[in-house]
């Protein structure tokens, strides 16, 4: 096992003697035995940066550490990492058993049987003990998915790293992998670092999650945290689903004026002092459907999800979602006032997007504030 | 309707008697190769031609083996063929997977001299090559016949594209499992290219098979002689051996029969590969 610290990293590409920074100063740590999911949009970085833990690609400047020992220059192999690949990378030649025991068999000075042995424990912890003799393409993308994980499980790393492994997999058989490996993280108590795109898995699996964005890393919190007190407008906008509520307003004193009357007056304005303009988000749950007010929206699409409905709406084409009760069926093209309250708005500086003000409908003593950019 | 498809009748016909006469055009010269390696010479000239087989092709094969040393040369032509078809093979699938799959400096333009190279005809070549080898006295020698030819332009090309096909992740992945780049190279990548180098084996076995104008130059000794070079022998400045060269041509194509038979499969799907959506 082992912690894993990443300080100061940096990988530049260098095609054609353009450089392109692919991740830029990324300070992070992983605790030892820690599921820790990186995620942003398609080009953020994120898997760059698994390459560099993985030793796929060199470090351009900074230094990652396993533990104590410093392993920026290592190769590969020595790292001691596994790894699963989002299209698994099976060795089509080989069967499920010679799959799963390549690893020791090259590294390891085990002999054939206790590989073997090994091979067996592994494929019976997955369930697939009777697919052992298979060709990788006999098997069903769900099998291929075990079998890509028994070939990191086999041999006993300090560090598993995952790149978007259930992305190749259907709807209902991803929600169960998700669980499984869940699970089975927590019973090998390995430190994980998990990369999607997919900001619904990455709040259901990762102990915390690491927000990228451009290469840069942007925050790195549990869950809740991350979802309740974003950084900045970008995390805010990109966790959560669906997507926060965002519109700029004017600061005039306590009240914000946005686009199509919208108005807002703010108990305490001490987060808006020294702000001509803010940007202003409300969660899709925060937003309630009332009898009148002052804010007015156009319905366009109302979708029944059967526990809830969602409610799109159009403020002077702004587009706004609300999440509702199922008993509230307002139709399109009518005209509707919501409301919401303080605790629950995000306020975020117009030019920059960082936060001055978040969530504070609960309590959040008990949330513990980690902010690394 | 019906008007439709009485022309696709007739289409269809049309095709089928072009695919017979030109199956025959190919098949009649084997056929008659094979029927006049049985007859003695005088039925041989004889007009009109006798076109069922005789009995005379063990006369005729001795008569061949007491010139030439037949049986040697079908050894020797074996040999280097097959010596060379393995080393090349390996040497082509190295330097293709390190076109395929790896960056360094000039990568690109050496690989465009290497194909550039296609456009030299062998004739070109055997005067520098012979006095190359004469310098470092290997005439006469079978190295001299398979070495110069061992880095072939286009097996190095057929096995660098084949090999881009090769997903990087099972690559990395090899690397991330603790293999060595060779161990990648000969456990993955050449496992993963087993009909790519069926059909590279078949191209580089009929390419040293037929090589005539080189190995004529370096080898010297009849006893050295391959197939083409010891066929030549039979056209002499009196005579022509037919019957002799009939026989010869009859036991040269039988080892390319059995290793076109063997390596069909994979051959046609090497030849196929990428062509489709797998």
């Amino acid at each position: 096992m082992a912690r894993i610290t990443l300080t100061d990293l940096t990988k530049v590409y260098d095609p054609d003697g353009e450089a392109v920074v692919a991740v830029e100063d990324c300070n992070l740590t992983v605790d030892d035995g820690e599921f820790l999911v990186l995620v942003g949009p398609s080009g953020c970085g994120k898997s760059t940066t698994l390459r560099c833990i993985a030793g796929l690609e060199d470090i351009t400047e900074g230094r990652l550490e396993f533990g104590d020992t410093d392993v920026t220059t290592y190769s590969a192999s020595e790292r001691d990492v596994a790894m699963v690949f989002q299209n698994y990378a099976l060795y089509p030649h080989m069967t499920v058993r010679q799959n799963i025991g390549f690893g020791l068999k090259l590294s390891s000075k085990l002999s054939s049987s206790e590989i073997n042995d090994q091979v067996e424990s592994v494929a019976e912890m997955l369930g697939i003990s009777e697919l052992l003799g298979d060709k990788p393409k006999e098997l069903s993308g769900g099998q291929q998915q075990r079998v890509a994980l028994g070939r990191a499980i086999v041999r006993k790393p300090e560090v598993f790293l995952m790149d978007e492994p259930l992305s190749n997999l259907d709807a209902k058989l991803r929600s169960d992998m998700r669980t499984e490996l869940q699970e089975l993280q927590q019973n090998l108590d390995v430190t994980t670092v998990y990369v999607t795109h997919d900001q619904t898995e990455a709040m259901a699996m990762g102990d915390r999650i690491a927000v990228m964005d451009k290469g840069i890393l942007q925050q790195v919190g549990p869950p809740e945290e991350v979802y309740r007190q974003p950084v900045n407008e970008f995390v805010a906008d990109f966790i959560g689903s669906p997507s926060i509520n965002l519109l700029s307003a004017d600061v005039d004193g306590s009240t914000l004026l946005g686009p199509g009357g919208f108005k807002y007056d703010l108990g305490n304005a001490s987060p808006v002092e020294g702000h001509d303009r803010v940007r202003v988000g409300i969660r899709p749950e925060d937003i309630r459907l009332v009898d009148g007010g002052p804010n007015r929206a156009e319905v366009t699409v109302v979708e029944p999800m059967g526990n809830e409905n969602f409610c799109y709406m159009e403020l002077e084409h702004i587009e706004m979602t609300a999440r509702i009760s199922p008993t509230q069926r307002p139709t399109a093209g009518e005209e509707v006032a919501f409301a919401f309250d303080e605790a629950a708005l995000y306020l975020f500086d117009a030019e920059t997007g960082d936060a001055l003000k978040t969530k504070t409908d609960e309590s959040p003593d008990n949330i513990h504030t980690e902010v690394s950019t | 309707m019906r008007e439709q498809r009485r022309k696709d009748a007739v289409w269809q016909f049309t095709t089928y008697v072009f695919i017979l006469v030109m199956t025959l055009v190919m098949l009649v010269p084997l056929y008659w190769m094979i029927v006049a390696a049985t007859l003695p010479q005088e039925q041989f000239i004889q007009f009109p031609p006798r076109l069922y087989p005789g009995t005379a092709f063990f006369e005729n094969f001795a008569a061949l083996q007491e010139r030439t040393d037949f049986v040697r040369s079908i050894w020797n032509s074996v040999f280097i063929a097959v010596v060379y078809t393995v080393l090349s093979i390996l040497l082509c699938s190295m330097a293709g997977f390190a076109f395929a799959k790896y960056e360094f400096r000039f990568k690109e333009p050496i690989f465009y001299l290497i194909l550039a190279t296609l456009v030299l005809p062998i004739q070109l070549l055997v005067i520098p090559l012979f006095l190359m080898m004469s310098q470092i006295d290997w005439t006469d020698t079978f190295r001299a016949i398979i070495i110069p030819w061992l880095a072939n332009p286009i097996g190095i090309f057929l096995m660098r594209q084949n090999m881009k096909s090769i997903p990087d992740a099972l690559l990395e992945s090899a690397r991330m499992d603790g293999a060595t780049e060779f161990q990648i190279f000969y456990r993955i990548a050449l496992p993963a290219m087993r009909s790519s180098i069926a059909a590279l084996a078949i191209i580089l076995f009929l390419f040293q098979w037929d090589l005539f104008l080189y190995p004529l130059v370096i080898l010297e000794t009849s006893a050295n002689y391959t197939i083409p070079v010891a066929l030549s022998g039979l056209e002499g400045t009196q005579r022509v051996y037919y019957d002799q060269i009939m026989v010869a041509t009859s036991l040269a194509i039988i080892p390319l029969a059995i290793l076109f038979l063997v390596l069909q499969k994979q051959f046609v799907s090497g030849i196929l590969a990428g062509s489709l959506k797998e």
